[in-house]
């Protein structure tokens, strides 16, 4: 499976479903990561209003997950094949934190025990972002194949690399949504947040970091992105930028200001990560064999789709960013009502 | 293997069997909000404001758990079915990349408006919201039925190098499965769906304490139910005999199955059809049957003696087994049975309506009615679950008909305490996510429509 063809038609796809998957791991970060906020102690009454600042916009946000799984699958079907089939259980572990998740949403309103509801949609959360963490850090850790088929067992996933890339991803959402609850709303603990904004970046940098030291079965390729021109001028730009951005944030946050700069800057952040992860994989999807010209469809789906695809998606994108223009700064607590 | 594979399709029989109800139910209702915001807005009559406030409350249930139970059933089509999945994605894969992406998106970015735009928005682009939450919800149904009939009829498709590549995707996507299909599944959701409101407004209606003011509102669902269901119920027994017809001519093993049908019959002799069958335990005929003679050629040929293909016609491999035939037989019965019993059900209510029994004042002499209405709320869903029932298991032993086998499906590597533990997890909250729908949606109807409610 080693046969690296450069051929355009599987680029423009990647770029689209990595620009999908992006698009996702920002804004449903956003709503994880304030999920996992609402597990932390405090007063219910703000658990309630985090619940309710996303009512409008959750449901759109989550949406990205299944567009980028649906490319995924249309273009490189054996990814989504051999992806899924290796990572059984944190996909499950996805399915059902989102299952929590959207009945919290869709009971709250009716229930009258409000308190239930809110902590389901923080048990719903967590869940959904463990399942991320260890299926992208199952995903980094390299998937055995045989044949063509997946070739290993059902726990593989389980490696240092991945535990240490889900604590890391778990913080990174707290503070992804720690910045987004401070734009949003007049979030009651505003200047309290801050150091905790700061103790979850301490937190995502020293996980990551140390996911990055212990991840083994990539340096064939990822230590060659970095010690080899173009890609290590890249890299190395790259975490530079990530490096001043947390700089920046994190001199805010210590002086307790311009908290809406760091919704801005804590998304900047994670824009970059995952561009690095790009340029450090790219062109392989299923680490360490698979590259994206070995399993793309053929270059008929790959057309079809686009043209199909293609055109419909800066409708969707125009749409997302009007409903989060007309929900976004103006909501209020009153009209949050889920029911309607 | 063979242990996986069994607990494979009752993981993705569970999943499927509780995800349908919940788009079918949102797309009737978004058929029945849109209506309703039509009628405001031209009549300007609030009645029909309050129609579309009160059962917007319940489609947000129904699209909530339809979305949530929806992601398992996508993820499986990679953790379980893997060669299935890299076998048939450049094309399966693609339709469903078209639906979330050109249909399931427009839905929820749509609701958001619906639901939270009151204020925000003016009242056409509130309206356009409504339409394209019904239409967008209809789309993603099509592309789901084309690519569940390409499993059924897979044309415009051949197989390379041990997968498919298209040759033409028109032909794949208009299978001759996909339109007849499609118009049976939303007919079914329309009507399933009416029956539920029907049934909600009966079960409302039946309460001791009411005002005249909820009395009328719920008189008013309950006839606008039935209304649409006049024209939907007969049509529908229309299209399911073509469908009937059409897998005759395309999947003749499972038309037979269907039929419990074994003996071809002999030319000039009509097929009988039978009402109750039990086949011998060889698999190779009936041990006891009641049937009308010639009916079955009849129905199938338009021709008292048309060849109708028995069962012993094809090989043991290539078509279902006793079990799964049986299955698909009494489901067949269930779905005919249930389909005729609902136009005859809205039949008794235009009596009634026409008759003036339907008014404020003559509504509680008729209990009896009322209670039957609450007993047929599932009738519509639970024809609908038969249908699928007979779709999918007569489709046996092929996952895609006559091109890949359902054994050869699988996922490497699947371990069978982890799908036991999977399914028992996924029943267990399906079972809770019913229980709690339903106990909402009373909470919802207990509370009854807020007649204050100002936009």
């Amino acid at each position: 499976m080693d046969t690296t063809t450069f051929e355009l038609l599987p680029v423009i796809w990647f770029v689209i479903i990595g620009l999908e998957l992006a698009l996702y791991v920002l804004l449903d970060g956003s709503n994880l990561g304030i999920g996992l906020l609402s597990l932390l102690p405090q007063k219910e009454e703000n658990r309630s209003m985090m619940l309710h600042v996303m009512g409008p916009i959750w449901n759109a946000n989550e949406t990205w997950l299944l567009v980028a799984a649906g490319s995924l699958f249309g273009a490189f079907p054996l990814v989504y094949a051999i992806g899924l089939n290796a990572l059984f259980v944190p996909a499950v572990v996805i399915a059902v934190g989102l299952i929590f998740r959207a009945a919290s949403f869709a009971f709250y309103d009716v229930s009258s025990y409000g308190a239930f509801w809110t902590r389901a949609f923080g048990v719903g959360s967590l869940l959904v972002a463990v399942g991320h963490g260890l299926l992208f850090g199952g995903l980094l850790s390299g998937i055995t194949i045989v044949d063509g088929h997946f070739g290993g067992g059902p726990f593989d996933f389980i490696t240092p690399f991945s535990i240490l890339f889900t604590i890391g991803l778990l913080s990174a959402y707290v503070v992804l949504g720690y910045s987004s609850l401070i734009t949003k709303f007049d979030y009651a603990l505003q200047v309290e947040t801050f150091p905790r904004i700061l103790g979850a970046a301490a937190v995502t940098f020293f996980a990551l970091l140390g996911a990055t030291l212990v991840l083994p079965r990539m340096d064939y390729i990822f230590m060659e992105r970095w010690t080899t021109a173009p890609t290590s001028y890249i890299l190395y730009l790259i975490a530079g930028a990530i490096a001043a951005v947390s700089i920046v944030l994190a001199y805010n946050a210590i002086m307790k200001k311009n908290p809406e700069q760091m919704h801005f800057f804590s998304m900047i952040i994670f824009v970059l990560g995952f561009a690095g992860m790009v340029v450090g994989i790219f062109p392989y999807i299923v680490p360490p064999a698979v590259s994206i010209f070995d399993v793309a469809s053929p270059d008929q789906t790959l057309k079809f789709m686009l043209y199909g695809i293609g055109p419909i998606l800066p409708i969707v994108l125009a749409y997302n960013w009007y409903l989060h223009k007309v929900f976004g700064s103006k909501f209020n607590r009153e009209d949050a009502g889920y029911s309607g | 293997m063979e242990s996986v594979l069994l607990l494979s399709r009752i993981q993705f029989g569970a999943t499927a069997a509780f995800h349908i109800l919940f788009p079918m139910m949102s797309i009737g209702l978004a058929l029945y909000l849109f209506i309703m915001e039509v009628m405001w807005l031209r009549t300007g009559k609030q009645e029909y404001y309050h129609q579309l406030r009160f059962w917007l409350k319940i489609f947000v249930l129904t699209f909530a758990i339809g979305v949530a139970s929806g992601f398992p059933m996508a993820f499986q089509f990679g953790m379980n079915w893997a060669a299935f999945s890299a076998f048939a994605g450049s094309f399966f894969g693609n339709i469903l990349g078209f639906e979330t992406t050109i249909a399931f998106t427009l839905e929820t970015a749509s609701l958001g408006i619906l639901l939270f735009g009151w204020k925000y928005v003016s009242r056409t682009v509130h309206l356009i919201a409504n339409f394209l939450v019904f239409f967008a919800a209809s789309l993603s149904g099509f592309w789901i039925i084309a690519a569940n009939s390409w499993m059924q009829v897979p044309k415009g498709v051949h197989v390379e190098n041990g997968v498919i590549v298209i040759d033409n995707y028109f032909q794949a996507i208009f299978n001759p499965a996909t339109l007849v299909t499609y118009t049976h599944t939303m007919f079914s959701a329309i009507i399933s769906t009416l029956f539920v409101i029907a049934g909600i407004a009966a079960w409302a209606l039946l309460k001791k304490e009411k005002t005249v003011e909820k009395t009328t509102f719920f008189l008013n669902s309950f006839k606008y139910a039935i209304a649409i269901m006049l024209i939907a119920a007969p049509l529908q027994v229309v299209v399911g005999d073509l469908i009937g017809v059409m897998v005759a001519k395309y999947q003749p093993e499972k038309f037979a199955a269907m039929e419990l049908h074994y003996d071809t019959n002999v030319q000039g002799q009509g097929a009988p059809w039978s009402i109750i069958a039990i086949p011998n335990a060889e698999n190779t005929g009936n041990d006891f049957e009641i049937s009308i003679p010639n009916a079955l050629s009849l129905v199938t040929t338009k021709s008292l003696t048309g060849e109708v293909k028995g069962l012993n016609d094809f090989a043991v491999e290539n078509k279902p087994s006793r079990m799964e035939s049986i299955l698909t037989y009494y489901s067949v019965r269930i779905m005919i049975g249930l389909g005729f019993l609902m136009v005859v059900v809205s039949l008794i209510a235009l009596w009634y309506w026409r008759r003036g029994k339907l008014t404020v004042e003559a509504i509680d002499m008729h209990p009896a009615f009322l209670r039957f209405w609450v007993w047929s709320i599932p009738a519509g869903l639970l024809a609908m679950e038969m249908g699928w029932m007979v779709r999918e298991i007569g489709r046996q032993p092929w996952m895609i008909y006559g091109m890949l086998r359902t054994s050869n499906s699988l996922s490497s590597g699947l371990v069978d305490y982890i799908l036991i533990t999977v399914i028992t997890a996924i029943v267990a909250i399906y079972v809770a996510l019913m229980v709690l729908f339903i106990y909402f949606v009373r909470r919802i109807v207990e509370k009854g429509p807020d007649f204050n409610q100002t936009i």
